[in-house]
C-alpha cells in the first residue's frame, strides 16, 4: 500500500482543523496535539496515512516536493511561494484572517516615496503589492515579533497577518491596507493528486464535509 | 571549505560513472523507441538567433535565456531553452516540401536561464519525437503509445497519462460563461483554487474542477460541459489500453501554446512513484514563414529524471587483466561482453572491477 503523509501546520489551526480531518475519516494519534511531545511523525486510525506536524510555511515545501502528498496551509503562504506544483482544491474556511499591511498610528501617508522599508515574513507579496503603488519595497525579513521592528526603528511599516487586530493595538499600530484575506486551504501535490487515487478520494472526503457545513 | 575550485555554476553538474553512462544509455534507449515507429533523428543546434527561437511555436520563452552576441556580426544569440521549436522551425523551412505526416526525433541538453523552484538545474537532456501535419485523435494516440513503449524499455512501469484541454477554458469564457478577468481565471483553475472561484462569474468553472480525476469519472461529467471535447478524449483513451487515464480540463502549467489536447506522463521506477512528471506533450501549431499554421503534436522526455532514479545502469561486467595476460584473452573477453582493465604497470590494482583473469578463466572477486 502507498504511504500518504499529511502535513499539519503547528498551533491555532491545528486545533481548528481536526473536527475536519475526523469528518473526513481520519483520526490522528492524541500526541499530534501535545504541544510538548518531541515526535514529529504520528500515525493515525489508518495504516496507510501519517501525519507531520510542521511549520506553516513548511507544509507547502513539504508537499511542493512530493515529501507530504496532503496539506493544510494558508493560502497567504501559498501565494508567498506560488509553487506551481500545488494545488488548493479545498477552501476548509478555517484560520480565517488577513495580511495587511501596519504602521504606527499616526504615520503621514506614502505620497511622493518611491522606496519604502518594510519589515515581514512575506516579502515576494510584500513586494508585489508595493509594485502595484509604483513603490519599490526593501524587505527585513523577519520570522516572527514583527510589531517590535516599527518600535525599535527597524522599518517605518510592517507586513503581517492580522486577525482581531489586538496585538497591533497593544504596540500602537494600526492596520493600514489589506494585501490578502486569509483563509486555510487544502493543499495537494500535483503529481501525487494525478497518480494517487487515494490523494483524490480524500480531496473529494474533505469536499463533501464543507459541503455538509454549507448546507 | 576553502577549496572552491571545483564549483560549478549553480545548476550545472558533472555526472560521473555510472551516471554519465546511465544517462547516455537511456537517450539511446528513448530515441531508439522512437526510431522503431518511423521517427527519425534530426539534431539542431545549441546556439541559435535569438529572435528565431520563438517565432515556429509562439511559445513565450520566459525571458530567462543564456544569451550572448555573436561575436563576428553583433546579432544577438541564445542557447536552446527547447528543442521543439527548433524542430518547427526544420519542418517549417528545409522540411517544407517533406511529405506529411512528417516524423521527427530528436534528442540533446537544453539550458535555461532560470532554475525551477523545485529542481535546481538550469542543464537538461530533452528528447522527444514531433509528429507534424496532424493533431487529431490518432496522432496523439501514436505519440503517446510511442512514449509509453520508450519509456517502458528504459525501466518505468506503472504509467499514467493526464489529459488536460488548454483551448477550453478560453473558449468557455467566450461564449457560456463570460468572465471580466481571464488571466486570473485562468490562474486560479491552474492551481484548482476553489477558493478563487467562489466569484459569481467564476463559481461554473468549478465543474471542470469537478471534472478531474480518473477518465471513467472525469469524461460523463466534462461531456455535460464540453460533449464533442470529451466524446474526443474518450475515443483517444480508448485507443491507449494498459495505462492509467486521467483528466484534466483545467491544468495549464506550461501548456500555453498547445491546442486541443496536451498530456503529461507519470510513473512508477523500482515500486517507487516519481515525485514530478517524466514527460508530457501535445497538440500544437507550427508557424511558417508564410504566416500560416500547421497542425502537429509532440511528445518530449526528461532523460534526467530516470537518470536520478537510477535507471540505465550498465549491466556490463568489468575484469581486471593482470599484466602479460595475451592480447588475444583480451580481445575475445571484450568479444563475450566484457569490459577490460589492462593493468599497464605491476603496481595497478583491480580496484573497481568485478572480475579478474587468473591466467585460464574469469574469477569473480571476493
Amino acid at each position: 500500500m502507498q504511504q500518504l503523509v499529511i502535513a499539519l501546520p503547528k498551533g491555532r489551526i491545528l486545533k481548528e482543523a481536526l473536527p475536519l480531518l475526523r469528518e473526513a475519516g481520519i483520526h490522528p494519534e492524541a500526541a499530534l496535539f501535545d504541544e510538548d511531545s518531541r515526535a514529529l511523525r504520528f500515525a493515525t486510525n489508518r495504516p496507510d496515512v501519517s501525519v507531520i506536524r510542521v511549520r506553516s510555511f513548511d507544509v507547502a515545501t513539504f508537499v511542493a516536493f512530493g515529501a507530504a502528498q496532503i496539506g493544510i496551509v494558508g493560502n497567504d503562504v501559498l501565494a508567498e511561494f506560488d509553487y506551481s506544483e500545488l494545488y488548493s482544491p479545498v477552501d476548509l474556511g478555517i484560520g480565517r484572517c488577513r495580511l495587511s499591511v501596519a504602521e504606527p498610528l499616526g504615520t503621514p501617508p506614502i505620497t511622493s516615496e518611491s522606496h519604502v522599508r518594510v519589515a515581514t515574513k512575506y516579502p515576494h507579496l510584500t513586494k508585489l503589492h508595493f509594485a502595484g503603488q509604483g513603490i519599490q519595497a526593501e524587505c527585513v525579513k523577519l520570522n516572527g515579533a514583527m510589531e517590535l521592528a516599527p518600535l525599535l526603528g527597524l522599518a517605518p511599516r510592517i507586513v503581517d497577518l492580522v486577525s482581531t487586530g489586538k496585538t497591533l493595538k497593544e504596540n500602537g499600530l494600526v492596520e493600514r491596507e489589506v494585501i490578502l484575506e486569509v483563509t486555510s486551504r487544502l493543499i495537494v501535490n500535483r503529481a501525487a493528486f494525478k497518480t494517487m487515487p487515494e490523494v483524490a478520494r480524500l480531496v473529494d472526503a474533505f469536499r463533501a464535509v464543507l459541503g455538509r457545513a454549507a448546507a | 571549505m576553502t577549496d572552491r575550485v571545483a564549483l560549478l555554476p549553480s545548476g550545472f553538474r558533472d555526472r560521473l560513472p555510472p551516471a554519465a553512462e546511465a544517462a547516455s544509455a537511456l537517450t539511446r534507449t528513448l530515441v531508439d523507441g522512437f526510431a522503431a515507429r518511423g521517427y527519425e533523428r534530426v539534431s539542431p543546434p545549441l546556439v541559435e538567433h535569438e529572435a528565431g527561437l520563438a517565432s515556429w511555436l509562439g511559445k513565450p520563452l520566459g525571458g530567462a535565456l543564456f544569451r550572448t552576441t555573436d561575436p563576428t556580426t553583433g546579432e544577438g544569440l541564445a542557447l536552446r531553452p527547447d528543442i521543439t521549436g527548433q524542430v518547427a522551425r526544420i519542418a517549417a523551412t528545409r522540411l517544407a516540401a517533406a511529405p506529411r505526416p512528417l516524423r521527427l526525433a530528436y534528442a540533446g541538453p537544453v539550458l535555461r536561464g532560470r532554475a525551477g523552484q523545485l529542481s535546481p538545474e538550469r542543464e537538461l537532456t530533452q528528447t522527444g519525437a514531433e509528429l507534424i501535419g496532424t493533431d487529431d485523435v490518432a496522432a496523439l494516440a501514436e505519440l503517446i503509445t510511442t512514449a509509453v513503449e520508450a519509456l517502458t524499455a528504459a525501466g518505468v512501469s506503472g504509467l499514467s497519462v493526464d489529459l488536460t484541454t488548454p483551448d477550453l477554458v478560453a473558449e468557455l469564457a467566450a461564449v457560456p460563461w463570460p468572465v471580466s478577468d481571464l488571466p486570473g481565471l485562468l490562474a486560479a483553475l491552474d492551481g484548482k483554487d476553489w477558493g478563487l472561484l467562489e466569484i459569481r462569474e467564476r463559481a461554473p468553472y468549478r465543474a471542470l474542477l469537478e471534472a478531474a480525476g480518473e477518465a471513467a469519472n472525469a469524461l460523463p461529467l466534462l461531456a455535460k460541459i464540453a460533449p464533442d471535447l470529451s466524446a474526443r478524449l474518450a475515443a483517444l483513451a480508448a485507443l491507449l489500453p494498459g495505462v492509467r487515464i486521467t483528466i484534466d480540463p483545467t491544468e495549464r502549467h506550461g501548456f500555453e501554446y498547445h491546442s486541443w489536447c496536451a498530456f503529461s506522463l507519470f510513473g512508477h521506477v523500482n515500486g517507487q512513484p516519481l515525485r514530478a512528471e517524466i514527460g508530457r506533450g501535445g497538440a500544437y501549431r507550427v508557424r511558417h514563414p508564410d504566416g500560416t499554421e500547421e497542425r502537429a503534436a509532440g511528445v518530449s522526455l526528461y532523460v534526467d529524471m530516470l537518470v536520478d532514479a537510477g535507471l540505465g545502469a550498465s549491466a556490463r561486467r568489468r575484469i581486471f587483466l593482470p599484466e602479460g595476460t595475451l592480447t588475444e584473452t583480451g580481445a575475445q573477453l571484450r568479444a563475450d561482453g566484457w569490459a577490460t582493465v589492462q593493468a599497464l604497470s605491476p603496481d595497478d590494482s583491480a580496484e573497481g572491477c568485478s572480475h579478474v583473469w587468473n591466467g585460464r578463466e574469469a574469477v569473480a572477486k571476493g
